[in-house]
């Protein structure tokens, strides 16, 4: 009994130092514990007229401020902001984690920076706080959840559901010449499309030339079929959706040079002779704006683009677009839909900061659900909507339409992160450049496919197998990838 | 006890002007004077270029991802060289760097020579006429970039102009001047011509108004068609500038960087990836810092023997000139 006592009484201690250890902020909300949070920081250091900064994507100069001078009136805490494009921003932190200025408090960027930024030592652990802070992951998907850790640890904050989404042309489905004719042809009518296969037939049908009249309409620019992206830097992001699978077996041997992987470069270049010419040199501010002309039938894109091509001042083809799922891709004899997140904007706090702990409160107060939910519903902002709450917020819906909003959050549940390892930008760089020599046909998917396996290898051999093979294990576990292996 | 230590404090006052009196007068020395330049030099040398050479030199004899601390790093020897000289990107990059660098400086050594020979033919607007033609040199690479990327847009300017050619050639009018692989390196050799024909403009310029109005009189005088002035003398004279001219504009486009960048990203694929972009590519995108440092050495001794062999030709350019008492 007495020992049993002594035991009860220890655990109790260790218990209570544990708690002590992890004590939860006060607050009933998210949002709340953030700001109090924030102010014990304040209180406990005697800090007054603090100025954090933050490495932001350019995208959001114009939507951030609104928030960041919030906080400032909650906090005291003023927010400078240091905008730069968000393919320089990678590097920018990689110079940061050599330079170790302590120049930036926090960092704007995709969750794909983590591994190597985390590797470097630049990124901070946020679980510790977390841990105070309670934040809420409740009802995101968890190909995007997931996103947030790497190698076990928290050490981003996600807030964009960018994965991809097909969007049609409604105005065009809906247009009776184009339903007959349609209807004549394939035996159906027109409208999302289940399978890449099916997406490719439809943009041949609606791939119109200059000056052709069609469905009592004349075409004087053309319309073209299809459009996504597929220049360096981009293809990477969009392939997942054909492939449909693990990139990897559990050993980190690519799975690429295989009939499953030869069909989906084949399908990934095989779509292009219906989008623009200069589809390969195109990234979002071309494709957009392109896309708002209305001189094609359908995009694959981030989600973003029906919000702008509702919103922009020339779009001509304001509530006329119908979003849809990601097509289902076949990936060894099965049909999967994979909706890659090919983006995704994340924030995470520099090791370097002088207040790690008030920069925390500041990503934990913006991407809480509610702040979150407003920063999605912001008119000048690219934040897209990725969780639950987003259905029910009616500045959301009224921002990107019912029928968007549930298409994208059906999506989610299909989201599927690209590669979280170590050196992913030299693995998608690979990609990149020989799904480039098969689109130009200088290659055939065969030879892609084996070059592609090749480079992979190498990388993986240059970075470290065993270290690659264990972190590739533990992201497939957390079902980051959706897919398990086989 | 305070207003004893206060005379002290006093007293003290003029000490601190004494060293450096001390310091001028050991300066002034004939002995130490001349040596003064001599160690700012060494010292900003060694500050500014050695101890950045050295260190590049010490990094690409580790192994060592920026994704890793510096701590985990650790000596390799010569492998990252073996690996850049393995590497065919390496070699691409840097045929494609030279592919850019010839047709482009042949083309700006071109244009500006002509340019230059007309403006300073010319009578009237001398100054107008520079002054336009040096423009481009000014304007920021990033402008530049931007400019043609919209110039060079599917269904942009550049394409209405030329679609009329095209279509007599038979070529498909809509050339895809940024996304394939063949017309975006022409794309950005392009760009680099309409920037930098500027700057052999102004040298060649320099040239022509240098030109001893005497000889080409007396040719005149004694009878030289135009052309013969041209090619017997001016062009003869002007092998100096030339010279000059070929080996600046080459050592800057072979760092080509801007608008490979800015245009196309290196794409479609890797196709207009030059050596510069590959090098920023392997250290700033890919982390790989040693790997990035040894290639960059091994550029140090390829462009350092390319200087070498400009140095040369221009100190044999002058050595001759002064052997026909041109210099």
């Amino acid at each position: 009994m007495r020992i049993l006592t002594i035991v009860l009484a220890a655990m109790l201690v260790v218990g209570t130092g544990a708690t002590a250890g992890a004590q939860v902020v006060p607050g009933a909300t998210v949002e709340e514990r953030a700001v109090n949070g924030a102010k014990a920081y304040l209180q406990k250091h005697n800090l007054k007229n603090v100025e954090q900064t933050i490495l932001l994507s350019s995208l959001y100069r114009n939507s951030f401020p609104d928030f960041s001078e919030r906080w400032e009136k909650l906090t005291g805490v003023t927010i400078k902001i240091v905008p730069l494009g968000y393919t320089d921003i990678p590097a920018k932190i990689m110079a940061e984690a050599v330079a170790k200025t302590g120049e930036f408090d926090m960092f704007n960027d995709f969750p794909y920076t983590a591994p190597d930024a985390a590797g470097a030592g630049v990124l901070i652990p946020l679980d510790p706080y977390a841990a105070r802070g309670k934040p809420d992951f409740s009802g995101v998907a968890p190909g995007l959840s997931h996103q947030q850790y790497y190698q076990g640890k928290l050490y981003t904050f996600v807030l964009d559901g960018d994965h991809l989404i097909l969007v049609l042309r409604q105005d065009l489905i809906d247009n009776p010449q184009v339903k007959a004719e349609y209807r004549a042809k394939f035996k159906k009518d027109p409208g999302c499309p289940a399978t890449m296969e099916e997406w490719e037939r439809q943009a041949e049908f609606f791939h119109t030339k200059p000056g052709q009249s069609r469905w009592g309409m004349t075409f004087d620019k053309g319309l073209y079929g299809a459009m996504g992206y597929r220049s360096v830097n981009f293809s990477y992001r969009h392939f997942p959706a054909y492939f449909g699978g693990l990139l990897f077996d559990k050993d980190m041997n690519p799975r690429i040079a295989t009939p499953q992987g030869v069909k989906a470069i084949k399908q990934f270049a095989s779509i292009v002779k219906y989008m623009p010419p200069d589809i390969q040199g195109w990234g979002t501010p071309q494709i957009y704006p392109f896309w708002a002309s209305g001189q094609a039938y359908s995009v694959m894109s981030f989600p973003s683009v029906v919000g702008f091509a509702n919103s922009n001042e020339k779009s001509v083809i304001k509530a006329k677009q119908l979003a849809c799922l990601v097509p289902q891709t076949d990936a060894g004899g099965k049909l999967v839909r994979r909706s890659p997140q090919a983006a995704g904007t994340g924030y995470m706090v520099s090791k370097y900061s002088k207040h790690p702990e008030l920069a925390y409160w500041f990503v934990q107060w913006l991407t809480g659900p509610t702040v979150g939910d407003e920063a999605i519903a912001h008119p000048k902002g690219f934040w897209d909507p990725f969780r639950e709450s987003n259905l029910k917020n009616a500045a959301i819906r009224q921002r990107f339409g019912e029928q968007f909003l549930a298409t994208t959050m059906e999506n989610s549940k299909y989201a599927t992160s690209l590669l979280m390892l170590e050196g992913n930008y030299e693995y998608f760089n690979v990609l990149d450049k020989h799904l480039a020599d098969v689109m130009n046909g200088n290659a055939t998917a065969e030879e892609a496919a084996k070059r592609i396996e090749a480079g992979w290898n190498k990388v993986t051999n240059d970075v470290g197998r065993a270290r690659q093979v264990q972190t590739w294990r533990q992201g497939v576990e957390s079902g980051i990838y959706l897919d398990k292996f086989e | 006890m305070a207003d004893a230590h206060a005379p002290t404090r006093t007293a003290a006052v003029p000490a601190p002007t004494r060293p450096p009196r001390r310091i001028a007068a050991w300066l002034a020395q004939e002995r130490v004077f001349r040596l003064v330049p001599f160690v700012l030099v060494e010292g900003l040398f060694l500050l500014l270029l050695a101890i950045p050479f050295g260190l590049t030199v010490y990094i690409s004899l580790l192994k060592w991802r920026a994704s890793r601390p510096f701590e985990q790093a650790h000596f390799e020897g010569l492998g990252n060289y073996a690996d850049v000289l393995a590497d065919a990107e390496f070699w691409w990059a840097l045929g494609r760097t030279f592919y850019f660098a010839a047709v482009a400086v042949s083309l700006e050594l071109l244009i500006g020579f002509v340019l230059a020979m007309l403006v300073a033919r010319t009578v009237r607007g001398t100054r107008v006429y520079t002054t336009v033609f040096l423009v481009p040199m000014m304007v920021v690479p990033v402008v530049v970039g931007y400019n043609f990327s919209m110039i060079y847009v599917d269904s942009g300017p550049l394409n209405q102009l030329v679609a009329p050619v095209a279509a007599l050639l038979g070529f498909d009018p809509r050339i895809r001047w940024l996304s394939h692989p063949i017309a975006a390196q022409w794309a950005i050799i392009l760009a680099d011509v309409w920037q930098w024909t500027s700057l052999t403009f102004l040298i060649f310029l320099s040239g022509f108004s240098a030109l001893p109005r005497p000889l080409v009189n007396a040719a005149r005088v004694m009878g030289a068609s135009p052309w013969q002035i041209f090619w017997r003398v001016q062009l003869p004279l002007l092998k100096p500038v030339i010279v000059i001219a070929v080996v600046v504009r080459s050592m800057e486009a072979l760092k080509i960087f801007d608008q490979s960048v800015l245009l196309t990203f290196g794409g479609p694929g890797n196709s207009t990836q030059t050596v510069a972009f590959y090098l920023w590519r392997q250290v700033w995108q890919f982390n790989k810092f040693s790997f990035g440092a040894a290639a960059s050495m091994l550029l140090l001794v390829i462009f350092a023997a390319l200087i070498y062999a400009g140095i040369y030709l221009l100190v044999r350019q002058r050595s001759v000139a002064l052997a026909e008492g041109r210099g």
